[in-house]
């Protein structure tokens, strides 16, 4: 494989679980509520499919525990944030190191030297023909079976929550002005709930994702802020799904770039590519070009008298 | 005709405070019923009640006989009731379409059905939304309003919630509300009207409550009584015996929307110009011009009223003269000094005193006490070593709260827990007592006061005249300008027409031609 | 007491705090048995890591010093209505700032030049890093929650490369086993210690205490104090009342950058006197909830930065003494903060139902809405 190839199949490996969850806190952010502890879901889905996968043996199941792990702390985020009014940046924050500190904790006593021998991971399934596509072949069509089910997925949401549909609109107006929302007759808290617990869905099969088809293991911190970085993508992507799914790519991409350039001898510095995505977001929600439009109420709690 | 709604015994209460007690009210189908009250007495309380905003404390609501308690606005509607908010129930940032699509169920919009449903309602009641793709922001306050009651009228609704519609429409707009409840009620729906506007209840309704002090003071049916006795048991006392409004003490009518024929003022002294604007013109996004080539004189003594209903470009000019907006184009002077991008605090040390509109967002701090918020724009009179000298902040406030019979236990209260009508007792305070206070406006000041603070108000402003200060009061009351000021500009498409002499007989039709468009 | 009383005591916010330290402790003796150790003997482990030795107490005052400094900038500039996200790359900042100077100052410069200058320069750092975020909320109005964290970022960035080119503040790579670490701090920017036998307790606590102390003053007894509320609370009134509105947001919020940036210095003066990646390991985050948790008052803020600075070395001991990892004070850590960051609605609204609501008729009656 030619240099290029290699980049963008490491770049689009990168980015396929940043996709997943910035597809997810997408909507999450639309309706209003702002998930810091988007890295802590996909460590805690991560790690829940590591565990699942070597105790049942099955991939899929284990795939299936990533996304419950997720869900796990998206119901946490869910209550404090919305039932109990609690402050979003500070549940995030603290889910966060919850997370970290669990999965740590939790690997140590479960899995085998915190890793977990004979994790039954998935293979790559190569489809024919649109592989062998120069340049851009093996990075799209040569994923595993669960990739190609984040794509979907990824898909799905976009299109069925898209502002032009009725949920999405429902959503849009949840994060815009809650309270018109409530007096609409929108189930206002019902509707963060549910938002909270896709996104925290789909951050665990992200999490998934990256420990059963990229990695193939557990370590700890092993998302390494790719949470974080998938909140920035959807800031990057100024809270529309097509300008999401371009950041989460050019983020993959600039981390791939980043490992792949001093072994090409290239002088740069990793840490200056590792800059790249929060920049070119500090510059779009700078509205330094362009108008950048934060939904009104994002962070805010609702509350009704 | 049969009940549509029954309340009995209902309250509500806030700690140890009931804004309601005891309140009983029944609303029959086919009929207007209007709410009457002054500002304070509880309506808004009432209206959220039945609209699902907040539960009760104690009492019981039933809808055609069975039990009502909704838990949420989403509630009421699904049980048929449908309310219109005071302050809209919109998402600014969208479309109007948008908006109006958000009460559909289901994955794809249906346009179809809000299309139909659309139609439906302006042959119904003659309702029609112009242009559906314009965003809500962007619309003047009465084309706002209209969404919001077509919206309300869109899943078909048994009852409709009306909170203190009138407040934002002009004339000719009224008249068309009033057509609008006149053709749901005869649709075989109710309507209840809240306000406080005694004149608008007389032309609409069937039957009405009245509140006053959180509990019902007399109901019935309209033919049976006379607005006289309606004012009386909205005030709680005799009017006069006649009971009718011609006599009837202008403050008081003011404060209830009804004209009065005496003017509070007797005599005039006029000086020098005080404040000039000229050609002052805001620009919306849209191209919209809200102030078109504004301009004015204010002369020391004389107390200049701006009539006319919200988007007119009346809020924006306040707004301007007092800092808080930078005009495209056009100048404002006090005396020789131009302030037309002065900071606020530079046009307070030349002498001027503003009493905004917005009351709880920009006159006052709500959360702090009332010497903190007398004395915040200048500090610097009680900074000993970089210290604040509280205890002569307290002091200095207790001396202002005793003068303005502020009712507040001190000069910590924070701001909020004070009634409405002492927090604008409060703010008039600080701006009468601006060093060298040459011109006041006071924006919509005694919006949402009850009947005792609308006379102290009206009373400070013309004191402040008589001193020599030059007052400018903008206010949608028409009957409170007549009353109050010497002459009026009528705020028309973001110009000023007039003025009007306030003391010629023809004033209040002279004035309404000027509100309609049409010149006299 | 009578009920009333009964019931404002039970809610309030130092008891529910309590609460939750005790809930949070509880389940992390259950966390403890899990790894094999009897509760008796983890919480031994973790009270003598804790206040056991005199070394540890000092260590856990000075990580309670560095906590309090970041929580101090960030209450700051809260009461102005601005969050400050950007802690812990305001550290970073300061951090790499001190080293720079700490490491181009010549061998025997006395401490009284050395130090101040190693901490003004840390503290600068940090004003510019929050600056940029400040400017862009207060002229062009961009969320600070946003650009601060995206600026943590990006200072974690800048750090890693500083450390790791000679060109920059790497020390000598005399070796393919150097660090990427700076050089050591001349001996004069070292924190002197205070003293107390045997513990590396530095004066870095009593820095922390005097801010903690000076923002409260400022908040109480200050007209600064009084504006800046006025602007958090309302900024369209404090605007017309003659208050400096960008103006004042700006050197708010930089203001809160010199605080965490101080704090870095504070903590590259400290030993082992190196900058290295993960110097600042989470307290920027940390300081936050603490800020946050605070509530606005000062003593809180102290207490909870001083039982958070105590926990981590409480944490450390644990492992080496008992075998749990110490990842399980961390999870009690979280719970802690979790719990109070939830409950705080709760016990607020039970407060307000136990005692006499005030007279309040707003002119135009509002649901409740949007909160912050």
């Amino acid at each position: 494989m030619t240099v290029l190839t290699q980049i963008l199949v490491s770049g689009i490996g990168f980015a396929l679980p940043l996709l997943v969850a910035a597809a997810g806190e997408l909507v999450s952010e639309r309706a209003g509520v702002l998930n810091l502890s988007l890295e802590g879901m996909m460590l805690s889905g991560a790690f829940t499919a590591v565990l699942g996968s070597v105790l049942t043996g099955s991939p899929w199941l284990g795939a299936l525990a990533g996304v419950a792990g997720g869900l796990l702390l998206g119901a946490a985020q869910a209550l404090l944030s919305v039932r109990c009014l609690a402050d979003q940046i500070v549940v995030g924050v603290a889910a966060n190191a919850l997370a970290l500190a669990t999965t740590t904790f939790g690997a140590r006593l479960l899995l085998d030297d915190g890793r977990g021998h004979d994790v039954a991971a998935f293979d790559r399934v190569e489809i024919p023909l649109l592989h062998d596509i120069p340049l851009i072949g093996p990075a799209l069509f040569g994923q595993t079976a669960l990739g190609y089910l984040c794509v979907l997925v990824v898909v799905v949401t976009a299109v069925l929550l898209s502002p032009r549909t009725g949920p999405g609109l429902r959503i849009d107006a949840t994060g815009e002005d809650a309270v018109a929302a409530d007096r609409t007759g929108l189930p206002v808290r019902r509707l963060r709930i549910l938002c909270i617990l896709l996104t925290s869905a789909m951050a665990g099969l992200a999490g998934a994702q990256l420990a059963l088809s990229e990695v193939r293991a557990f370590s700890d911190n092993m998302t390494a802020g790719i949470g974080y970085l998938a909140v920035v993508a959807v800031i990057a992507g100024r809270w529309r799904a097509p300008g999401t799914v371009v950041a989460a790519i050019l983020f993959g991409l600039a981390q791939a770039l980043q490992y792949a350039l001093p072994a090409l001898g290239v002088a740069v510095p990793p840490a200056v590519l590792a800059m790249v995505p929060y920049v070119i977001a500090i510059v779009a929600v700078s509205g330094l070009t362009g108008r950048s439009h934060a939904p009104s109420g994002l962070t805010v709690p609702f509350a009704r008298a | 005709m049969t009940a549509l709604l029954d309340l009995t015994g209902l309250g509500k209460r806030y700690g140890t405070v009931d804004a309601l007690h005891d309140v009983g009210m029944t609303v029959a189908a086919g009929t207007v019923h209007c709410v009457l009250g002054e500002n304070g007495a509880g309506k808004s309380t009432l209206c959220n009640l039945v609209g699902g905003g907040i539960r009760p404390s104690t009492g019981e609501m039933t809808l055609r006989g069975t039990a009502y308690s909704p838990g949420s606005p989403a509630d009421a509607l699904s049980r048929g009731v449908a309310m219109v908010h005071q302050h809209f129930s919109l998402v600014p940032t969208m479309t109007v379409r948008e908006n109006l699509l958000l009460s559909g169920r289901g994955l794809r919009p249906d346009v179809q059905t809000l299309r139909a449903r659309l139609d439906r309602i302006a042959d119904e009641f003659g309702l029609r939304v112009d242009d559906a793709r314009a965003r809500v922001a962007e619309l003047p306050v009465g084309a706002r309003q209209k969404v919001e009651i077509v919206k309300a009228l869109l899943p078909d609704p048994d009852l409709v919630l009306l909170d203190e519609p009138t407040a934002v429409l002009d004339g000719a707009e009224i008249d068309a509300l009033i057509g609008t409840c006149q053709a749901v009620a005869a649709s075989g729906r109710a309507v209840v009207l809240v306000t406080h506007k005694l004149g608008e209840v007389s032309r609409v309704a069937d039957t009405a409550t009245v509140l006053r002090d959180g509990t019902v003071a007399g109901s019935g049916r309209l033919s049976e009584v006379s607005v006289g006795q309606l004012l009386s048991l909205m005030l709680g006392r005799d009017t006069d015996a006649a009971g009718g409004p011609t006599v009837l003490d202008p403050v008081a009518a003011a404060g209830v929307g009804l004209a009065a024929r005496r003017p509070i003022r007797d005599r005039v002294e006029v000086g020098p110009t005080a404040m000039t604007a000229r050609g002052l013109t805001v620009t919306r996004p849209d191209g919209n011009r809200v102030l078109d080539g504004a301009g004015l004189d204010l002369r020391a003594g004389e107390i200049t009223g701006i009539a006319g209903v919200e988007g007119n470009g009346q809020t924006e000019l306040v707004r301007v003269l007092s800092g808080a907006l930078r005009p495209d184009a056009g100048e404002v002077h006090i005396g020789d000094h131009p302030i037309t991008t002065a900071p606020p605090a530079r046009r307070t040390a030349l002498g001027l005193g503003v009493v905004p509109e917005d009351r709880h967002h920009e006159a006052m701090v709500g959360d702090m006490s009332i010497a903190e918020n007398l004395y915040l724009a200048d500090l610097g009179r009680f900074r000993r070593h970089g210290f604040l000298r509280r205890g002569a902040l307290d002091q200095a406030a207790a001396g202002v709260i005793r003068e303005f019979a502020v009712r507040a236990p001190g000069p910590r209260t924070p701001m909020r827990a004070l009634s409405g009508g002492n927090q604008q007792k409060v703010v008039l305070a600080r701006e009468l007592a601006v060093d060298g206070l040459k011109v006041l406006v006071a924006a919509q000041p005694t919006r949402g006061l009850d009947v005792g603070a609308v006379g102290q108000v009206l009373t400070r402003l013309r004191e402040a005249a008589d001193r020599g200060i030059a007052v400018l009061v903008v206010s949608s009351e028409v009957a409170e300008l007549l009353a109050l000021c010497d002459r009026i500009l009528v705020g028309y498409r973001g110009r000023l027409l007039g003025p009007v002499d306030a003391t010629a007989p023809t004033a209040a039709a002279e004035i309404g031609a000027l509100m309609a468009g049409t010149t006299a | 007491m009578n009920t009333t009383d009964l019931r404002r005591a039970a809610f309030h916010p130092a008891t529910v705090a309590a609460g939750a330290v005790v809930v949070a402790v509880l389940v992390g003796l259950v966390l403890a048995a899990l790894a094999g150790a009897a509760p008796g003997t983890a919480v031994a482990a973790l009270t003598e890591g804790m206040v056991g030795t005199p070394y540890a107490i000092g260590k856990s005052l000075n990580a309670a010093a560095v906590l309090m400094l970041v929580a101090a900038g960030f209450v700051l500039a809260y009461r102005a209505g601005l969050v400050n996200v950007g802690g812990e790359g305001q550290l970073c900042a300061g951090g790499i700032a001190a080293a720079a100077v700490g490491t181009t100052l010549p061998d025997g410069t006395p401490t009284a030049v050395a130090l101040p200058a190693v901490v003004l320069a840390a503290t600068t750092a940090g004003f510019a890093w929050a600056g940029i975020a400040a400017a862009l909320r207060a002229w062009r109005g961009t969320s600070e929650i946003i650009t601060t964290l995206l600026l943590n970022f990006v200072a974690l960035a800048v750090l890693s490369l500083t450390v790791h080119e000679p060109s920059l503040l790497r020390q000598p790579v005399t070796s393919s086993e150097t660090l990427p670490q700076s050089a050591p701090l001349v001996a004069g920017a070292h924190l002197p210690s205070l003293g107390l036998s045997r513990s590396p307790a530095t004066i870095a606590i009593l820095v922390a205490v005097a801010a903690v102390v000076a923002v409260g003053v400022l908040f109480r007894a200050t007209p600064t104090g009084l504006r800046l509320t006025a602007l958090g609370h309302a900024p369209e009134a404090a605007a017309r009342l003659g208050v400096p509105v960008a103006r004042t947001r700006f050197l708010a919020l930089s203001s809160a950058g010199g605080f965490s940036g101080a704090a870095g210095g504070l903590l590259v003066a400290t030993a082992p006197f190196v900058l290295a990646e993960g110097f600042s390991s989470g307290f920027g985050f940390s300081g936050l909830v603490v800020g946050l948790l605070a509530r606005g008052s000062m003593t809180a803020l102290g207490a909870v930065a001083l039982l958070l600075g105590f926990l981590v070395s409480g944490g450390i001991n644990l492992q080496l003494v008992a075998g749990v990892p110490a990842t399980a004070v961390s999870i009690v850590e979280s719970l802690i903060i979790l719990l109070i960051a939830g409950s705080a609605w709760w016990a607020a609204t039970r407060r307000a139902a136990a005692r006499p609501a005030p007279a309040a008729e707003t002119s135009a009656p509002e649901l409740i809405g949007a909160t912050r």
